[in-house]
């Protein structure tokens, strides 16, 4: 158990760091450009694991629906702007935000989707965000 | 890295606006690990974002903003970012499921991003955090959690 904790805790770990280097490329050249560099650096790295591991074509990927493989467009434009905010609101602040997107729209989502939950959970977290983001917001507005 | 450039809203906007994003990618990079393979769900998404990329850096030529080149070092973000995939999906199918694995690792995240900001890591500019940001993180956090493990989402 103490092993996949330690995954866990290190695939966040790793999400901070993967944004540290990509705002430092950024830094020397732009957001795009260091967008486009994790993902080509990326992909070199999964091939590399895919032919070492193998089974990449396994299952019926050819019968997902076409958007499923819109993720590397959507992904591009997240590296691109994590890659900017982190040079001008810190790696922390970029980090809750991100966080706090990603918690109020997964709870839109699902809300659209129609999957069941507990509405007065699903509205006391987004609830609570939103607070975390006003204090946070108003303390860089009046420093 | 000569001046901290003033945070405004459309920064905050730009990183809230990111965290929208990976919830689409959670959404499609999801339904292809359905039908294909774990690896085919992250080669995937790779290989149509350095397309996407390489078009628009030859479309729009991004100016480099310095003329000095980074380190090497700085071009290893997509080899964390890989690893970050098969850390994840190896908790994911222990004991902790999926709410168990984001949790921990929302605290892996902001451990790392608070650290980093307190030393300045890797070049980017230092800044210690105030208590309003230990605040408004606090309630993130809290928020993140109750969404997690009592909204049924996720």
């Amino acid at each position: 158990m103490i092993l996949f904790v330690s995954l866990a805790v290190g695939a966040g770990l790793l999400v901070g760091l993967s944004r540290q280097l990509n705002g430092r490329l950024a830094l020397s050249t732009s957001a795009m450009e260091s967008s486009f560099w994790n993902h080509i650096v990326g992909l070199a790295f999964v091939s590399v694991l895919a032919l070492t591991i193998g089974g990449l074509f396994e299952g019926a990927p050819m019968e997902a629906p076409w958007w499923a493989y819109l993720g590397g467009p959507i992904g591009f434009m997240f590296i691109a702007a994590g890659s900017w905010a982190i040079n001008r609101i810190g790696a922390a602040q970029t980090a809750m935000l991100i966080i706090a997107g990603q918690m109020i729209s997964s709870v839109l989502l699902d809300a659209a989707m129609g999957i069941s939950g507990s509405i007065w959970a699903r509205t006391l977290g987004v609830a609570l965000i939103l607070g975390g983001m006003w204090v946070t917001r108003t303390a860089k507005a009046k420093s | 890295m000569t001046e901290k450039p003033e945070p405004r809203l459309i920064h905050f906007l730009g990183a809230f606006g990111a965290g929208c994003l990976i919830t689409l990618m959670l959404l499609t990079n999801g339904t292809l690990a359905q039908y294909g393979s774990l690896m085919f769900s992250s080669w995937v998404p790779h290989l149509t974002g350095t397309a996407l990329a390489l078009v628009i850096l030859l479309v729009l030529r991004p100016a480099r903003t310095s003329p000095k080149r980074p380190p090497l070092w700085a071009y290893l973000g997509g080899v964390s970012g890989g690893l970050t995939v098969i850390a994840t999906s190896a908790a994911m199918n222990s004991a902790l499921a999926l709410s168990g694995t984001i949790a921990l690792g929302l605290a892996g995240q902001i451990v790392f991003s608070l650290f980093a900001d307190a030393r300045g890591l890797f070049g980017l500019p230092q800044r210690m955090p105030k208590w309003r940001d230990f605040a408004g993180l606090g309630l993130i956090v809290a928020g993140a959690l109750v969404i997690i493990f009592f909204g049924g989402a996720v």
